[in-house]
């Protein structure tokens, strides 16, 4: 499903964020990138979604290219995948219902559909009854559910999360990664940025660690350390 | 398909809405520039009234007496064709009566006084004449001796009629369209601001799109729309502008005295309709192209 070949990123001329990083990874995986802040993660799911180019190698996902890719076809990758931040990335000024319905909209889904599949998946995130608060009436832990309702409303093959549980407390996090991990049951494949070991050492997934831009472990149900 | 309509004349509504200063701004100046463009067409067509008669190099008119008789008129024109080192005998042009009829009406569009006096039957017809020589008394001495002729009634001279008209319309002409290219650039500058605060108000918003695969076409169009609409407004309140600063003209001018020349500077309201079309058009470019500028530049912000 991902699968990097090779690949070096730097920024400027002097900071390598990523240096020689090849993995491979399957459909319904769920990994873990893990490693100290500036490491290195961000960017290699940055690399994923083409928020990045890399200055060699080559990132294919789902079969395709992503680096020879035409900027048209861009956006339709994307649509194969979820993106979830640390910091919800929400709409200030539009309720729960109108911040999931946005990503389906912004790709031209018809109102019916839009109708039909908001409510389905704010009732799997465990948001329903609060479609019409704004953001800013929900707790941190509700504010990261809508955004994964809004990464999985157009049921993905990939979601990429960076540091979901990073602005949690203990408790809410884990309520996160139990709805991770059941979005992960549907087929969809997680990566998932993290330096939290609490939340790695009890899921037991495989785990890619990073250390200034290198893999310096890629292990199958694998620990923080 | 209609879902999308809906969604980018939404999102530009709303963006318009949010930043009225701006938007005000970049609609007064684009009519004010585009008020200069319909000023510059205006001018240019009621100076055009008073020089049709001289159009195509013409240095010399000849008016021949209606009651003229056929072979005078022969006499005439042979007698200026008598003199090709000075005369351009090709280009020597004859307007009969209704020719010279059709002509009046454009010259005497202000003044339908002199015009109701004159009929295809009582109006002189004329020979224009195109001089070869660049020596304006050679040319002069020639029109002493057509007077003289049977048959003819008077003898015009652009030196004498027209030739500080010409001047002073050219350069109003150049003046005007100098000022308005510098306007129009002005608009397309602050519509182009404008639209990148729209954007940068609405980065996050934009953020998200891409992320969840909006194209950019999608992202653009509604900014796009907004800088158009920009744009047509300010058209349609410069036509506005245009038409009172015509009445007022055209009401202004009806004062003087017939036969000053004054009296032919206006303008018909079929000309004023396109001259407004014009500037709807220009007005709509303008605010497309500078907001289409500006969506693709600031796309990542």
């Amino acid at each position: 499903m991902i699968r990097l070949e090779s690949v070096t990123k730097r920024y400027g001329t002097e900071t390598v964020a990523v240096r020689d990083a090849s993995f491979d990874i399957a459909k319904g995986d769920f990994v873990f990138l893990v490693g100290p802040s500036g490491s290195g993660k961000s960017t290699l799911l940055r690399l994923i979604n083409r928020q990045e180019q890399p200055e060699r190698g080559d990132v294919w996902v789902a079969g395709q290219n992503v680096n020879q890719m035409a900027e048209s076809r861009v956006p339709y990758l994307r649509r194969n995948m979820g993106n979830v931040f640390q910091d919800y990335k929400l709409l200030p000024n539009k309720t729960v219902f109108e911040n999931v319905a946005f990503a389906l909209e912004v790709i031209g889904k018809p109102r019916h559909v839009i109708n039909r599949q908001v409510p389905v998946v704010l009732e799997l995130v465990g948001l329903a009854g609060k479609e019409d608060r704004l953001p800013e009436q929900l707790s941190g832990g509700e504010q990261q559910r809508v955004s994964i309702a809004r990464a999985f409303v157009n049921r993905p093959l990939i979601m990429l999360a960076d540091e979901p549980t990073g602005n949690l407390d203990p408790a809410t996090g884990e309520g996160i990664m139990a709805l991770l991990e059941e979005i992960n049951r549907t087929g969809t494949t997680v990566v998932m940025a993290t330096h939290d070991h609490r939340v790695v050492n009890a899921m037991r997934k495989r785990v890619i660690q990073l250390d200034r831009g290198v893999i310096v472990r890629d292990q199958e149900r694998g620990v923080y350390e | 398909m209609i879902a999308r309509i809906a969604y980018a004349f939404r999102e530009m509504w709303a963006s318009f809405r949010r930043n009225l200063t701006l938007t005000v701004a970049a609609i007064l100046t684009s009519a004010i520039a585009l008020l200069l463009v319909g000023t510059t067409f205006l001018i240019q067509r009621a100076f055009d009234n008073l020089l049709v008669q001289w159009r195509g190099d013409v240095e010399m008119i000849v008016f021949v007496r209606s009651d003229a008789t056929p072979e005078q008129i022969s006499l005439i024109d042979q007698t200026i064709k008598s003199a090709p080192t000075i005369i351009d005998a090709e280009k020597l042009q004859y307007l009969d009566k209704t020719q010279s009829y059709e002509e009046a009406k454009r010259i005497f569009v202000g003044d339908p006084v002199t015009l109701s006096l004159l009929t295809p039957d009582n109006i002189p017809s004329q020979f224009k004449v195109v001089p070869i020589t660049q020596d304006p008394e050679l040319v002069r001495s020639l029109s002493e001796q057509y007077r003289s002729l049977p048959g003819v009634q008077d003898v015009a001279l652009a030196e004498d009629e027209f030739q500080v008209i010409s001047t002073l319309s050219r350069f109003v002409r150049t003046v005007t369209l100098v000022m308005s290219l510098v306007l129009l650039v002005v608009a397309v500058g602050l519509i182009w601001n404008t639209i990148r605060t729209a954007m940068f108000a609405r980065r996050r918003e934009i953020e998200v799109m891409k992320l969840v695969g909006a194209t950019n076409w999608f992202i653009r169009v509604p900014f796009m729309l907004e800088g158009l609409l920009h744009g047509l407004l300010g058209g349609i309140a410069s036509c506005g502008g245009l038409w009172v600063l015509n009445s007022a003209w055209t009401n202004g001018v009806a004062g003087f005295k017939p036969g000053t020349g004054i009296s032919s500077l206006v303008v018909p309201s079929s000309y004023l309709t396109g001259v407004m079309l014009i500037i709807l058009a220009i007005g709509a470019l303008v605010g497309a192209v500078g907001s289409a500028i500006a969506a693709s530049r600031f796309l990542d912000v």
